[in-house]
């Protein structure tokens, strides 16, 4: 496979960018290590490196690169960005602070003040900062608005109560992103509001979450009289909405652009790739002359280099204009079942072999694919579906209650 | 097609359009299949006068090769004549075309392209064998001694054609030839299709001997052109297939809007929102995949043969799924034979089961990758 750097159409600036980069980096930099998780918060030890790793590129000028420069950026293009992503391949990069950079910049950029972009961006792009996003709550993630942790108003503070769960990395993390309900009786996407939190403080309690392959990367918070000030504020009092749907576009967009920043999701590849773990499998099992077997490794040849074309249509559609922006949660939703549909097939493929193994391997891969792949973080599967049938093909919304309804009277999940 | 086109391109996707909605809409495959008449030739020639067949042919020969996007090109008039099922010849002409303006001696191509071209020439293509395993590999034919026999199943236009294109195995590889339908020792014999507007025969050639001058290109040769021409098939029928889905998508959509049960548009039932949800995101991998092998087969590009196969599978499997879903959310009427799907769901099933199953391709995709 060919990855297309984009080297020989440098101008003299982005030249002389890539060089700096390239030269920075040499030496500095922890190398990449095939097979290395991008995230596991269960690796303290990754997760600090990745700290210390974005603090040598804010020392080598390298940090924050479309960020203004007022900011603490570069106030470069995404030009630029592209090129740092070429020169980062050999190297493992701030993976565990992605959503500083893809959630929580854009966010503050799109509505913080000066004082809240010049007091966080710098201590996010210096890796001082880890920020986690505090959306889902236990009562409810898909139905984000309809959330019920309250935030009330005593003296000149703020006090939060609730939980929030399913927080990537809550327990590293130094800053939250917390939307809460500060008016229960205005329609529900009316009464919330954004606040800043700082993640270790009296009244929160962090506890990770362990997932079925065993990882803690999610955690629950319990927030009980948990302080921010009129300053931690994000955008209006009562309109946490329309931050919380930048933070939501932010997180779209970051998906279909390639979450982990230089992990080459945006470049084009000039040839198909062909998978080669599926033909690795058959030679194993000894099944490379069985014509289901074949049939098998040939039709996950093409799921997986579909995921690559349909995505790479997408963008290509979109930046050109001829196909809508919602496009890209059609590629993504292919993604995810074109994904699913292979990881079927490999399974059946491996049959028995698939759910055991050697009592000193690791977990048995096939199968535990089936047990593990579900497209539910950063929006399940089913609200995509509601999203591309909405806004992609313009069908009507399902009847609900109107949108004038109070919020408190609304059924939710609250415990009662 | 993909998602950017030269300016010549979307002047072709308009005028096409424009052309088959006016002249060759649905309701004309509908007449013929009522009336179980054969897609009548000076039609034909109208329709070649729009210049499909010739965007392989060069210039000296009456064709515009030279400026045209070959197989790009025709997956664009592929996909609009999808659109409308229509039923005249032209992927059997155009790869026709294809073959010997590539591998045609100066004779050759002095005799048969400007026919093809203008449409008063018609050929069908004749490789594979008969029986359920049929489709994908030449080989049923066999030739020795420029004296050639066996049977040619699934040939399309094969009643119709004046000129056949045939593809046998020898003993050192593959030899193609090019023989007018009425030579001594051929005899065709047309099979009842469910495609209810494209006609299929197999063609007997019983000790078919032909002179050297009926020779395409060299005897024996290791298979490169046949390859291409499959491939540019491949292009044509999956093109092909978007059309059919696009526009049975399109009018299933406007369906859903207007069609109302309990008491609201039955498009604001979740159970149907979501299954035309998925169906966009796999339309929208296959869209990817035709764009890309068409391209991919225009180029002559190292992974061409792979690439057809992929848009075959996603475009064989979805077609059909996709089609027969749309004719589902359609209740009763769908089924009626007064409603158009029927004939975008039967053309959607031949495609998936000609020139390959989706099986067939994934097993040729395993031996491209080298298993
Ligand atoms: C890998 C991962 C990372 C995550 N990271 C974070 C994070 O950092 N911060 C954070 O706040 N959250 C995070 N989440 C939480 C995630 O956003 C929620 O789990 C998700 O939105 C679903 O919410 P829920 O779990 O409450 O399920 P529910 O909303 O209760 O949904 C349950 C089921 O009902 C379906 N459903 C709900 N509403 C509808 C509807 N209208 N139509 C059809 N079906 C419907 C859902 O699709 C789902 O199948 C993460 C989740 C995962 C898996």
């Amino acid at each position: 496979m060919t990855l297309a750097t984009c080297e020989d159409r440098d101008t003299d600036e982005l030249r002389a960018f890539r060089l700096k980069a390239r030269e920075w980096m040499a030496g500095r930099l922890p190398p990449r290590i095939p097979g290395q998780p991008y995230m596991d918060w269960t690796d303290k030890e990754l997760v600090a490196a990745d700290r210390r790793t974005q603090r040598i590129l804010w020392d080598g000028g390298l940090a924050g690169i479309t960020v203004p420069k007022e900011y603490g950026g570069l106030g470069l293009t995404r030009q630029h960005e592209t090129v740092f992503g070429e020169e980062a391949a050999p190297y493992r990069l701030a993976w565990h602070l992605g959503n500083n950079y893809n959630i929580v910049q854009p966010v503050l950029l799109a509505h913080g003040t000066e004082e809240q972009k010049h007091k966080y961006i710098p201590r996010m792009l210096n890796g001082d900062h880890i920020w986690a996003q505090m959306t889902s709550e236990p009562s409810g993630g898909s139905d984000l608005f309809g959330l019920i942790t309250r935030a009330e108003k005593r003296g000149d503070k703020w006090y939060i109560n609730g939980s929030k769960i399913w927080t990537t990395g809550g327990e590293d993390s130094d800053m939250g992103l917390c939307l809460a309900r500060t008016d229960p009786t205005l329609p529900k996407h009316q009464g919330l509001t954004m606040f800043m939190v700082e993640m270790h403080q009296p009244g929160m309690t962090v506890r990770p979450l362990t997932l079925v392959n065993g990882t803690q990367d999610f955690c629950q918070e319990f927030l009980d009289d948990v302080e921010a000030s009129e300053d931690n504020i994000v955008g209006e009092i009562n309109g946490g909405w329309a931050v919380a749907t930048t933070q939501l576009a932010a997180e779209r967009s970051a998906t279909s652009r390639g979450w982990y920043i230089g992990v080459g999701a945006s470049l084009p590849r000039e040839r198909i790739e062909i998978a080669s773990h599926p033909v690795k499998l058959a030679h194993e099992l000894g099944l490379a002359e069985t014509q289901r077997a074949r049939q098998i490794v040939g039709e996950v040849i093409a799921l997986e280099a579909l995921r690559e074309l349909v995505a790479q249509r997408a963008s290509k559609g979109i930046d050109a204009g001829t196909l809508p922006p919602t496009t890209g949660g059609v590629a993504s939703l292919a993604s995810s079942t074109l994904n699913q549909r292979a990881s079927e097939l490999m399974t059946e493929l491996a049959g028995p072999c698939g759910v055991t193994g050697p009592a000193d391997g690791g977990e048995p891969e096939q199968g535990m694919d089936r047990v593990w792949l579900f497209r539910i973080g950063g929006g399940s599967a089913e609200m995509l579906r509601n999203t591309i049938s909405e806004r992609h093909l313009g069908l009507p919304r399902e009847p609900g209650p109107g949108k004038d309804v109070p919020f408190n009277q609304l059924r939710t999940n609250a415990a009662s | 097609m993909d998602v950017v086109l030269s300016e010549n391109q979307t002047l072709l996707q308009q005028a096409t359009r424009r052309f088959v909605e006016q002249e060759h809409p649905v309701v004309q495959t509908r007449r013929l299949a009522d009336a179980k008449a054969a897609f009548p030739a000076e039609t034909w020639t109208q329709c070649a006068a729009q210049g499909w067949v010739a965007l392989f042919v060069p210039e000296q020969h009456g064709g515009m090769a030279g400026e045209a996007e070959g197989a790009v090109d025709a997956a664009i008039v592929a996909e609009e004549l999808g659109r409308q099922v229509f039923a005249g010849p032209f992927a059997s002409n155009a790869v026709a075309a294809f073959a010997i303006a590539n591998a045609g001696s100066d004779a050759q191509r002095a005799q048969f392209l400007p026919g093809l071209a203008s449409g008063e020439m018609q050929a069908a293509w004749c490789f594979a064998g008969t029986g359920p395993q049929a489709g994908l590999e030449p080989g049923a034919l066999t030739v020795s001694d420029n004296r050639f026999s066996g049977s040619a199943g699934f040939v399309e236009n094969g009643a119709n054609a004046g000129l056949l294109l045939v593809t046998a195995r020898d003993g050192q590889g593959l030899s193609q030839f090019v023989i007018p339908a009425d030579h001594p020792g051929v005899s065709v014999e047309p099979l009842r299709s469910l495609d209810l507007g494209r006609g299929y025969a197999t063609v007997r050639f019983d000790g078919v001997s032909v002179d050297n001058g009926a020779l395409l290109g060299q005897s024996g040769a290791p298979g490169g052109n046949f390859e291409r021409q499959l491939q540019l098939a491949l292009v044509l029928q999956c093109a092909e297939t978007i059309g059919l889905i696009d526009r049975a998508f399109e009018f299933t959509l406007e369906w859903v809007r207007q069609r109302h049960a309990f008491g609201r548009p039955i498009g604001s039932f979740q159970a149907l929102k979501h299954r035309l949800a998925d169906h966009t995101a796999e339309f929208e991998a296959a869209k990817a995949a035709v764009a890309y092998a068409a391209k991919a087969v225009h180029s002559s590009a190292s992974d061409a043969a792979i690439a057809v196969s992929i848009a075959k599978s996603q475009c064989g499997k979805q077609g059909v799924e996709i089609i027969r879903d749309c004719v589902q959310m359609h209740g009763g009427i769908g089924l009626t034979w007064e409603h158009d799907l029927h004939f975008y769901l039967r053309r959607a099933v031949a495609n998936q089961s000609l020139l390959g199953t989706p099986a067939m391709h994934h097993e040729r995709i395993a031996a491209l990758a080298g298993l």
